[in-house]
C-alpha cells in the first residue's frame, strides 16, 4: 500500500531540489541537521542535487538534546562530504528562559525550534543558501510540528513522503543504519518519541492516512479495515485541527483582489 | 513527411524566453530539414497561470502572431498558448501556422478544472473538433485531457483523420513500487488505441520540467497506424522526437483490420438519440 519505486522518489526530489534552488536564482542550499532520518534523507538527496560544495548543514543542539543526535548528524555530514557548523542553542533560549521561566517541556521545545529557524534563516543568508524544510507527509498531516519553527521552510522535498517512505528512501540513499534503526524523535526532552507522544505507532497512522487521504476512503470503510475507531477519529481530529499549520494566514478580505483569495499566482511567477 | 516533437520545459509567465527557446528550435529543424515541428500545450506561456493568464495571453494579429507566421514559410508549426481570441474571453489553444499564416486553431473543449488543475477559472472551452491539412494528410488536434475521453479521437477518426495529434501538459502522480508507471500509462494505454482501433499516425508530445509543486513527466511517444507506440522520448528530461509517418501505413491498417469500413456512425447517433431522449 505505502510501497513506493525508491530510486524513481530519489530521481524526481533531486530534481524538483536543483530545479527550485536553481530557479529562484540560488546556487546552495542549507538545512538543519537533527540526527534523525527526516532530516538525513534531506541533506542526501540535497548533496544529489546541488554537490557537496553547495549543501550546508547547521547542527543546533540544547542542552536536553541526547549525545547521540549530534554524533549521528556529523556522521551523515562527513559521510555526505557536506560542510556543517554546530550552533548551540542554549545560550540564546536559555537567555530567554531565564527572564520568563518555565518547566512546561512544550514551551521549551516550540522556543527551541524557533531559535533553530532563527539561526537558519541568519545562515541562510550569510551562505546564499536556499532552506530547505525536513517536515514528512505524516507529520504535515497531523501537524506534529512547531509553526514558524521546523515547520519553516522555502519548501519541502519529502513533504509528500509518509515517514514510512522516508525510511524506505534512506534505505536507498544509504543513510547510516543507526540513524535508520533509532527510535523517530523531536529530541526535546530524554526518552522522547513521536509515537509516544502521537499516541500511535508510524506504521498505523501511515496506513490509516494513506485510506483516508489517497484512497478517499470513508471513516466506516477504513474501520471494516481491521483499524480501532477511536485511533480513526483520533488521527482524524489531528489532520482537521491543523489545517491552519498548512495554509497561509487568511487576510481579511476587502478590496476586490485580496491575497490569498483572488490575487493568484504561484512562487515561479516569471522565474 | 518529418516530424519533430519538442519536450521542453516552458517558464511560467515567460512568454519572450519561450519565444526565443520556440525560435531556437525551429531554426534547428529547419536546418535539419524537419517539415512539422510541435510544440508541447501552453507552450508560449507554461502550465499553471492562475491570474497571470491576463498578462501573457497571445491575441489575433499580435506581434507574436505574426512572428510565427513569418517563421512558417520555411516550415509547419504547431504551439500551444492563452489565445484571447475576444478582449477578455481566452482559450486554451493549439495554434497552427503553415506558409506564412495561422491557419488552424484548436480550442480545448475539456477544462479539467479539480485537484491540482484550474482549467475552467481561466479558459472558456471550445466547442469542435475540426480537420486540417498538413501537406496530404487530414490531421486533428486533441489537448491532454481530451485524450482521455476516446470519444474525441473517434469524432477525429470519422472525419478520415490519418495524423492525429495529441499535445499535453501532464503532471506525473501517484507514486507506487512501479514508480510513476501509471502516469505514463494513462498515455500509452490510448495511444496503442488510437494508433491501432483508428488506425491513425498518432503523436503525443507533453511537457517537462517542474511548475511549483508540479513536476511534468515528458515521455512524448510516436505511435504508428495498426503497429503502436515505435519511438519514445525520455521520462523527466528534455528531449527531442523525430519520426516520420506515411499515407501507405494508414491504408495497409484500414485494409487489414476493416474498422473504419466497418464503422457505423448513423448506428451511434441512433443510439445516442435514444439515450439522451430516455
Amino acid at each position: 500500500m505505502l510501497e513506493i519505486d525508491s530510486e524513481a522518489a530519489a530521481k524526481i526530489l533531486v530534481k524538483f531540489i536543483r530545479d527550485t534552488v536553481y530557479k529562484h536564482h540560488f546556487k546552495n542550499g542549507i538545512l538543519g541537521v537533527s540526527g534523525g532520518i527526516d532530516s538525513a534523507v534531506v541533506l542526501a538527496l540535497t548533496q544529489r542535487a546541488l554537490g557537496s560544495d553547495h549543501t550546508f548543514a547547521l547542527l543546533m543542539p540544547y542542552k536536553f538534546s541526547s549525545a547521540d543526535s549530534l554524533t549521528h548528524g556529523k556522521q551523515i555530514c562527513d559521510q555526505l562530504n557536506v560542510a556543517y557548523e554546530t550552533v548551540d542553542i542554549s545560550p540564546s533560549v536559555d537567555a530567554y528562559f531565564d527572564r520568563f521561566a518555565t518547566e512546561d517541556r512544550v514551551l521549551i521545545g516550540n522556543k527551541c525550534a524557533r531559535e533553530r529557524m532563527s539561526v537558519l534563516y541568519d545562515f541562510s543568508a550569510r551562505k546564499k543558501a536556499l532552506v530547505l524544510g525536513t517536515s514528512n507527509k505524516s507529520e504535515l498531516l497531523v501537524g506534529y510540528s512547531t509553526l514558524f519553527g521546523d515547520s519553516a521552510a522555502a519548501f519541502l522535498p519529502i513533504g509528500d513522503l509518509y515517514k514510512t517512505q522516508v525510511f524506505a528512501i534512506a534505505k536507498y540513499l544509504q543513510v547510516p543504519d543507526e540513524i535508520i534503526k533509532k527510535k523517530p524523535t523531536a529530541d526535546l526532552w530524554a526518552d522522547q518519541t513521536d509515537e509516544g507522544e502521537m499516541g500511535v505507532t508510524y506504521n498505523e497512522l501511515d496506513e490509516i492516512l494513506f485510506q483516508l487521504i489517497e484512497k478517499r476512503k470513508r471513516v466506516e470503510e477504513v474501520e471494516k479495515m481491521g483499524y480501532a475507531r477511536a485511533t480513526i477519529d483520533k488521527i482524524r481530529r489531528l489532520v482537521i485541527n491543523s489545517q491552519y499549520k498548512r495554509t497561509m494566514p487568511p487576510v481579511a478580505k476587502i478590496q476586490n483582489r485580496a491575497i490569498g483569495v483572488d490575487f493568484r499566482y504561484l512562487r515561479d511567477w516569471l522565474k | 513527411m518529418r516530424i519533430r516533437g519538442i519536450q521542453f520545459s516552458p517558464a511560467l509567465g515567460n512568454v519572450e524566453k519561450n519565444y526565443d527557446a520556440h525560435e531556437r528550435h525551429i531554426k534547428d529543424a529547419v536546418r535539419d530539414k524537419i517539415d512539422f515541428i510541435i510544440f508541447p500545450e501552453l507552450s508560449a506561456s507554461g502550465y499553471h497561470l492562475k491570474d497571470i493568464v491576463y498578462d501573457v495571453s497571445l491575441a489575433p494579429g499580435s506581434d507574436m502572431i505574426k512572428k510565427f507566421e513569418k517563421m512558417s514559410r520555411d516550415i509547419d508549426i504547431l504551439i500551444g498558448a492563452p489565445y484571447e481570441e475576444i478582449p477578455g474571453i481566452i482559450y486554451n489553444t493549439a495554434l497552427f501556422f503553415s506558409q506564412g499564416q495561422l491557419v488552424h486553431k484548436h480550442r480545448k473543449v475539456q477544462l479539467p478544472n479539480f485537484g491540482m488543475f484550474e482549467e475552467g477559472m481561466i479558459f472558456k472551452p471550445g466547442d469542435n473538433f475540426k480537420t486540417f491539412k498538413i501537406g496530404d494528410f487530414t490531421a486533428g488536434i486533441i489537448i491532454c485531457r481530451e485524450i482521455l475521453f476516446p470519444v474525441h479521437a473517434y469524432l477525429y477518426y470519422l472525419q478520415e483523420v490519418d495524423f492525429l495529434i495529441g499535445i499535453s501538459n501532464s503532471p506525473v502522480r501517484g507514486i507506487g513500487e512501479e514508480g510513476f508507471a501509471p502516469s505514463f500509462k494513462l498515455w500509452e494505454r490510448l495511444g496503442e488505441v488510437y494508433a491501432v482501433n483508428y488506425h491513425l499516425n498518432y503523436v503525443f508530445i507533453n511537457r517537462t520540467g517542474f511548475e511549483e509543486s508540479l513536476c511534468f513527466g515528458g515521455g512524448s511517444f510516436f505511435a504508428a497506424p495498426g503497429q503502436g507506440i515505435l519511438k519514445k522520448a525520455a521520462y523527466f528530461d528534455e528531449d527531442i522526437l523525430d519520426f516520420e509517418i506515411n499515407k501507405e501505413d494508414v491504408r495497409i491498417s484500414r485494409i487489414s483490420t476493416n474498422y473504419l469500413r466497418d464503422e457505423n456512425p448513423g448506428l451511434i447517433l441512433k443510439e445516442l438519440k435514444r439515450i439522451l431522449n430516455a
